[in-house]
């Protein structure tokens, strides 16, 4: 049963109106020269966009949740990147420099809102706020998702690099009236959305860690948890991320490597999540297990 | 004379073909000259570019050289294959070679309509041609027309004023790389016309460090100075610096004479880790080209040459068009008066051959008649009847001259005077012969 139905309603018609927004994007960047359709109607869709996902976030905070946690569920911390990566789009579509970037963004967005979608319609389950201590708990979460916007970001520049550089080796598009975002740009980007993700990931992972220490004391998850595959994959994707932001040092790893690892960076971070998922949902069939069990001897 | 153009341009072979069918300077006067000496009634020029080899001839009607037989000298001079010589040729005679030319020297038959620099080489291409002794009256008034018209037709229409150059396109290329050019290397390799517009253009984008490097020192120094390129960042370094420039460039844009790559794939290679991953923007302007073409799939190096500026050229020339049509109406009325210029010297040479050759044949019967007058009285024939008989056969050539002669009024800018010339050479067995100038057409 959906936690909301208002919720989901207006996460799926956000999810349509970022899809439009694409197909409009796809056409501003095929359509050269005087027949270029003119970029306001896009702005106003991701505007749309943008304010459905902020206002729906701050709705649920206010009117759902009523706590002070902001983030309560996995839709929560996904309305808050698509809150934060719809205005970013908006403002990558107005710079001519990051010309055609938009293109691998709103894909992005579109998945994330679909996510969001799944989790508030068909996966929603709360976050276990009065487990670990709430304040670490928040600010992990927070982190965390934060960090995927950066993730995102780079490896939407990553996957533009990818198709850039293979358009100007292959000498395709020649004289085009709008070339595409330089190479340099974009590298400059996959570094700077790299760093975000990286501090944020560096945070979400100290919180972990304390999170994880505190609750050593009170349960026995700590010694599943130091050799999950969660801890692995987060860890591997830290070092990618670390990587990524000394690119410029490590000539082995310039170029299209570079966007490879961005690339690998989101997979693994989406793959981080992932186990979070499986992790939790073991975990809950575990203590509903026992429960049981404990209420039958009784 | 006949007009004859035979060549190849970026229409119709690709780089790889025009590379070889080049003539640098040296090879180009070796092969005026022994045109010359295989064919001395005929004039002949050339124009090798980067991105054209045409030769310009001027023969007598029935004597060669023929298209076939320029075709063999050009398989022969260059080692390219008869087919793939005559699949790739174009060919133009009278008028449309003329024509041809005239659009050359103006620009409309280059890769960035209206570029300036081929009116140089045209010009360069002649006074080649005159250096060899190659070009007679014929080819003088057509090269020199030519150069006339390509001025003033560029004076009046604009038509390389805001023009997309080729350095403007290169900038525009390597914007897809750099986002900006302020901490950037620009290296030039070569000294010549075009490095000189490059560099003017990539210079307004205010790069980091300008350096140029030419095989002749001196003519690096000269270019960079007129360049205004002072300062430890900019100006000319020694061609043996030119590895190290490789490694700290970002950019680099070459185009020499060089019939061998300048840049081997394996002088290249080993500089690459050095570059430390940086990205090299690539651009070869030159025919035979300067780099090799395997460089540009190294990682992270970005090699473009002269099919690729065309390419894009293309797609952004299109506005350009009408003012092309102008430049061809003026460039019509230009062709006609040259060829009409060619055509009366040509007509003019006929006619006094056909007077002498009447006044011949009018002097071998004026002989046959006093012989038999001689043979009439048994006495010589004295100098007054000569003269009377004379006089007699030159009022009664020319009478029977005038009519035709008047036929081809050299005035009418619409007589006939091929069709006529080509009826009198035929009527009274007349050979066209080799063009001789006179003293004061000498330029």
């Amino acid at each position: 049963m959906p936690e909301s139905p208002a919720t989901s309603i207006l996460l799926i018609l956000s999810t349509l109106a970022t899809a439009l927004a694409f197909a409009m994007a796809v056409r501003r960047v095929r359509v050269q020269g005087d027949d270029q359709p003119n970029a306001w109607p896009l702005h106003l869709l991701i505007g749309a966009v943008t304010l459905l996902c902020a206002g729906l976030f701050i709705y649920r905070v206010l009117v759902i949740h009523k706590a002070w946690q902001p983030l309560q569920a996995h839709v929560d911390g996904l309305l808050l990147i698509g809150a934060l990566l719809a205005p970013a789009i908006l403002y990558i579509q107005t710079r001519p420099r990051l010309f055609g970037l938009s293109l691998f963004a709103l894909p992005l967005l579109g998945l994330i809102l679909l996510w969001a979608v799944c989790a508030s319609l068909w996966t929603y389950r709360p976050f276990k706020h009065d487990t670990f201590e709430p304040a670490w708990v928040v600010f992990h979460t927070t982190a965390t998702y934060l960090g995927l916007l950066g993730c995102g970001l780079g490896a939407a520049g990553g996957a533009m690099y990818l198709f850039v550089q293979r358009r100007i080796k292959s000498k395709a598009g020649l004289g085009q009236v709008n070339p595409m975002a330089s190479l340099e740009t974009l590298e400059t980007l996959i570094i700077r959305a790299a760093t975000l993700g990286f501090v944020l990931l560096t945070l979400s992972l100290v919180s972990g860690l304390i999170i994880v220490t505190q609750a050593d004391r009170t349960t026995s998850l700590g010694e599943a948890w130091w050799g999950s595959p969660k801890v692995w994959l987060a860890a591997a994707a830290w070092v990618v991320y670390a990587l990524l932001i000394n690119i410029r040092s490590f000539s082995a790893f310039r170029g299209r490597r570079a966007a490879w690892l961005a690339i690998a960076g989101l997979v693994l971070v989406l793959a981080t999540y992932g186990m979070v998922e499986a992790m939790s949902k073991s975990q809950a069939t575990t203590q509903t297990n026992n429960t049981v069990e404990h209420e039958e001897a009784d | 004379m006949r007009l004859l153009m035979l060549g190849f341009n970026h229409r119709t072979a690709p780089l790889e073909l025009r590379e070889a069918l080049a003539f640098d300077n040296d090879k180009a006067a070796q092969a005026l000259h022994e045109l010359r000496q295989a064919h001395p009634a005929s004039e002949c020029a050339l124009l090798s570019t980067c991105n054209r080899t045409e030769f310009y001839i001027a023969r007598p009607i029935h004597d060669p050289p023929t298209v076939e037989q320029l075709r063999t000298f050009l398989s022969e001079r260059t080692g390219v294959a008869p087919d793939v010589v005559r699949g790739a040729s174009i060919h133009r005679e009278q008028q449309d070679a003329a024509s041809h030319l005239f659009r050359v020297a103006t620009g409309l038959d280059s890769m960035v309509i209206g570029e300036p620099q081929i009116l140089g080489q045209v010009k360069r291409a002649y006074e080649l041609a005159d250096q060899q002794a190659a070009v007679g009256p014929v080819l003088h008034r057509l090269f020199q027309g030519a150069i006339t018209a390509s001025k003033n037709i560029r004076n009046q229409t604009g038509i390389d004023q805001g023009r997309t150059s080729v350095s403007s396109v290169a900038v525009s290329f390597a914007r897809n790389i750099f986002d900006h050019f302020n901490d950037k290397t620009v290296l030039a390799i070569g000294a010549g016309e075009m490095i000189k517009a490059a560099l003017s253009s990539l210079g307004r984008e205010n790069p980091k460090r300008l350096l140029l490097v030419n095989r002749t020192y001196e003519r690096a120094v000269q270019l960079a100075d007129e360049l205004g390129l002072t300062g430890p960042d900019h100006g000319a370094r020694t061609w043996d610096d030119m590895d190290q420039l490789l490694v700290e460039s970002d950019i680099v844009v070459s185009c020499t004479a060089s019939n061998e790559p300048v840049v081997s794939e394996a002088r290249f290679k080993p500089l690459l880790k050095k570059r430390r991953g940086r990205p090299l923007f690539i651009l070869d302007l030159a025919v035979p080209r300067d780099i090799d073409p395997r460089i540009g799939s190294l990682r992270n190096v970005y090699l473009y040459n002269l099919d690729d500026l065309q390419e894009a050229v293309n797609a952004t020339e299109s506005d350009r068009r009408g003012l092309a049509e102008q430049c061809e109406e003026l460039l019509q009325t230009h062709v006609n008066r040259c060829m009409g210029e060619i055509q009366h010297r040509d007509v003019g040479r006929l006619v006094k051959q056909l007077r002498e050759r009447l006044h011949d044949i009018a002097k071998e019967e004026q002989g046959r008649t006093a012989k038999k007058l001689a043979a009439l009285n048994g006495q010589t024939t004295d100098e007054a009847l000569d003269d009377l008989l004379q006089q007699h056969n030159h009022r009664l050539v020319n009478k029977i001259l005038h009519l035709p002669l008047s036929q081809l009024d050299r005035s009418d800018p619409d007589a006939p005077l091929g069709f006529y010339a080509a009826a009198l050479r035929r009527l009274f067995d007349l050979q066209d012969q080799p063009d001789m100038p006179s003293d004061d057409e000498k330029p």
